[in-house]
């Protein structure tokens, strides 16, 4: 039996590998891909010692820092479906159908896009319904769009739009933009960009591709529609924690709780650190240093025995 | 030899992804970036049906997104 799996090669589980493997403890890591979230990101500015990084170029860095230890057996194709409790540890089943024993389990999984969970939000995804702006703003070039959303990445979806598209609304839910007011203000003084607040959408209209959007003003009450044919959705995360629900405690957005000392989980033996858990901030920063955190509590946990 | 052309953007990190697998098995691309280039961004739409990049032909066959299993059972790689 291995001392300890880690599941997901964000910068938490890389991060999480490399102390794991210096330790010599028996690890294996299991992710279907490298670099996390950021992965798509253009660029990262605030990853500590590079001062402008593309997400692709980091997880380029973290997958060779992680494969340069020879202390680590990594599945690179793999996600986890199924945890459950054995006699002495865990044992974990993969999509792919493989199944491993360990004594302790570290849970860096991440999180994965919110979606509006409206009508033709599924039917138009691809055909104008966006959740990769950075990757798909150019393909809007002179096109009227909506951002939904009203913290930091839909700012930064207006911004990625702002070379492109003729006209941006910006659709917020509340009566408030929760977004960094520097980015705020940028995005409000531009005269392509529309705000419309305590705005909740309702349908994606189209026919072969998105061409408008219904929505409800919540303070008049009354249905509006937007003619447009892009839809970008930045609406918040959703913890990748279900395949582990049965087991440990969650909270009600459904991220891991864990103890902000050690990353423990409510079940003896469980770890869990970055955007799964309950942590207040996302971000890679802080991810690597809680999953580094859980590894040396792990660590100490396999010296006690 | 399959012809085979990829749509993108040059912030599309699935992109690079998929332009990456192509060089790395030693299979030759020809690339159009549809942030400049209009006139592929409405081909790539008619080809498709989609709005999102990458869009990949091999020999007629649509792959869309980074799709290794789709683009290897389009190579007949596996």
């Amino acid at each position: 039996m291995r001392d300890l799996i880690i599941i997901g090669g964000g910068p938490g589980g890389v991060s999480a590998g490399i102390y794991a493997a210096r330790k010599k403890i028996k690890t294996l890591l299991i992710t279907d891909g490298f670099g996390g979230q950021s992965m798509i990101s253009a660029e990262i500015g605030n990853w500590i010692g590079d001062q402008s990084i593309s997400g692709y170029d980091l997880a380029k860095k973290m997958e060779e820092h992680l494969r340069a230890q020879e202390e680590i057996e990594i599945v690179d194709d793999d996600g986890v479906c199924v945890v459950q409790k054995i006699d002495g540890g865990f044992s974990v089943v993969t999509k792919n159908g493989k199944i491993f024993e360990t004594k302790y389990l570290l849970i860096t999984s991440g999180s994965h896009r919110r979606k509006l969970d409206i009508p033709g939000e599924h039917e138009f995804d691809g055909k104008g319904v966006v959740y990769c702006s950075t990757c798909d703003a150019p393909i809007f070039k002179n096109k009227t769009v909506a951002v939904i959303g009203g913290g930091n990445s839909a700012l930064e979806s207006v911004i990625d739009l702002l070379p492109y598209a003729s006209k941006i609304y910006l659709l917020v839910r509340s009566e408030i933009i929760r977004g960094d007011s520097v980015t705020q203000d940028k995005v409000r003084q531009h005269p392509n960009v529309e705000v419309v607040l305590n705005a909740t959408p309702q349908e994606v209209i189209g026919d072969k591709f998105v061409t408008g959007l219904r929505y409800k003003d919540m303070k008049g009450g009354e249905i509006k529609d937007l003619a447009l044919e892009g839809v970008f959705v930045e609406i918040g995360l959703i913890p990748n924690s279900d395949f582990i629900k049965d087991i440990v405690a969650r909270d009600d957005y459904g991220a891991i709780v864990v103890d902000s000392k050690t990353q423990e989980t409510s079940c003896a033996g469980i770890w869990a650190a970055g955007d799964v858990t309950d942590v207040l901030y996302k971000q890679n920063n802080i991810s690597a240093g809680d999953a580094i955190k859980a590894v040396l509590n792990i660590s100490d946990c396999l010296k006690k025995q | 030899m399959a012809k085979i052309t990829i749509y993108s953007t040059p912030s599309c990190m699935y992109c690079k992804m998929a332009k990456e697998f192509f060089t790395k098995n030693n299979i030759a691309y020809s690339e159009h970036d549809i942030a400049v280039d209009d006139a592929a961004r409405d081909e790539m739409l008619a080809k498709s049906g989609q709005m999102g990049v990458p869009v990949i032909d091999i020999d007629g066959k649509i792959v869309v997104g980074f799709d290794r299993g789709a683009i290897e059972a389009a190579l007949g790689m596996k």
